[in-house]
């Protein structure tokens, strides 16, 4: 009796079919999301957590320059800290004697440093050359702002490129 | 002849399309899309400040008349007006124009758009703008009037805009 119950629980026994059906369906959709947000350019920019650029329906791409980044707490030339930002106010910037701040003589050094490279160059070529990639926190008031571009301004970038989200 | 039928009947229920290759090409390509995909897209607007250079010589057979627009966004409202040494005052004083703020408090740049669509219909050749924001306007609102002031429904406007501080 028992023998038999066996067999029979064994014969009645179906192997079991993985469904791979459903997995591909979701495999197809997850492939074309990302086959939609591919991206041939690597962003060589890294956003802070308390930097959120404005969005804009501007087409053009960035080009490759000196990174200026205010963010709601900072000031960065790339990855140096030139001065904190308290209540909307540049710390150790005077708008009176913006030579004197650290963010002039730090982009001052970087356009003579590019000048020295590209001394072979024609002048006008030069002058195209010089520009600041600006990343700002969307809240900053233009005051701020203005501080900052005057500063750069002066030490010989008068060009600007204000980095913003596609819209 | 039906024992033939039958035998072709069961070999056509036996076929069953093997996925399992495709679901290994699927897991070698979602890595590599998920590592090459970017969630933000990064674009740049060119703007200048203002500085010191020689005015250039164009030809006099080149020679279009050129307006500059000037626009302030001021506490309460957006004041226009016009610049260029090819026309006379008073045709530049027919260009100044105060646009208020709406009842939103936020500024009306589909009436400047307006206002610009107009110029550009009369001086064709004016590509430049000079923006002057009060000090406290926030970046995001000169964003959106630069793209206000570059392009409005799809309409070239004036793409060199060039960011001041106001003097004074």
């Amino acid at each position: 009796m028992a023998l038999g119950k066996i067999r029979h629980r064994k014969s009645s026994f179906v192997m079991p079919r993985l469904m791979i059906t459903s997995m591909m369906d979701m495999f197809t959709i997850i492939l074309i999301f990302l086959l939609f947000s591919f991206s041939d350019k690597q962003e060589h920019l890294i956003l802070e957590e308390d930097l959120n650029l404005p969005k804009s329906t501007i087409k053009a791409d960035y080009t490759d320059s000196i990174k200026l980044v205010l963010s709601q707490n900072s000031l960065k030339l790339g990855e140096e800290l030139l001065a904190p930002i308290k209540n909307g106010r540049i710390i150790g910037l005077d708008p009176k004697n913006p030579q004197g701040s650290l963010l002039f003589r730090r982009l001052q050094e970087a356009y003579e440093k590019a000048r020295m490279e590209d001394e072979g160059l024609a002048q006008e070529n030069e002058t195209k050359k010089n520009h600041i990639l600006f990343l700002c926190d969307k809240n900053h008031s233009f005051k701020t702002i203005n501080e900052i571009i005057k500063t750069a301004g002066m030490a010989g970038y008068p060009n600007f490129q204000f980095a913003v989200l596609k819209q | 002849m039906l024992g033939g039928g039958r035998y072709r009947r069961r070999q056509e229920e036996d076929t069953d399309l093997n996925m399992v290759p495709i679901m290994n090409l699927f897991l070698v390509l979602i890595p590599f899309l998920l590592m090459s995909a970017s969630f933000f897209h990064i674009k740049a607007i060119n703007t200048s400040i203002p500085v010191l250079a020689e005015s250039q010589k164009e030809s006099q057979k080149e020679k279009k008349v050129k307006l500059t627009v000037v626009v302030e966004l001021q506490k309460d409202k957006v004041k226009l007006s016009a610049l260029g040494s090819d026309v006379s005052q008073q045709e530049l004083e027919r260009w100044d124009s105060t646009i208020p703020m709406n009842t939103e408090q936020t500024y009306q740049l589909e009436a400047m758009a307006d206002y610009l669509k107009d110029m550009k219909k009369v001086y064709p050749a004016s590509d430049t703008l000079i923006l002057i924001p009060a000090e406290n306007v926030i970046y995001d609102t000169i964003i959106q009037t630069m793209d206000v002031a570059r392009r409005f429904e799809d309409e070239p406007l004036f793409p060199n805009v060039v960011l001041s501080g106001s003097v004074g």
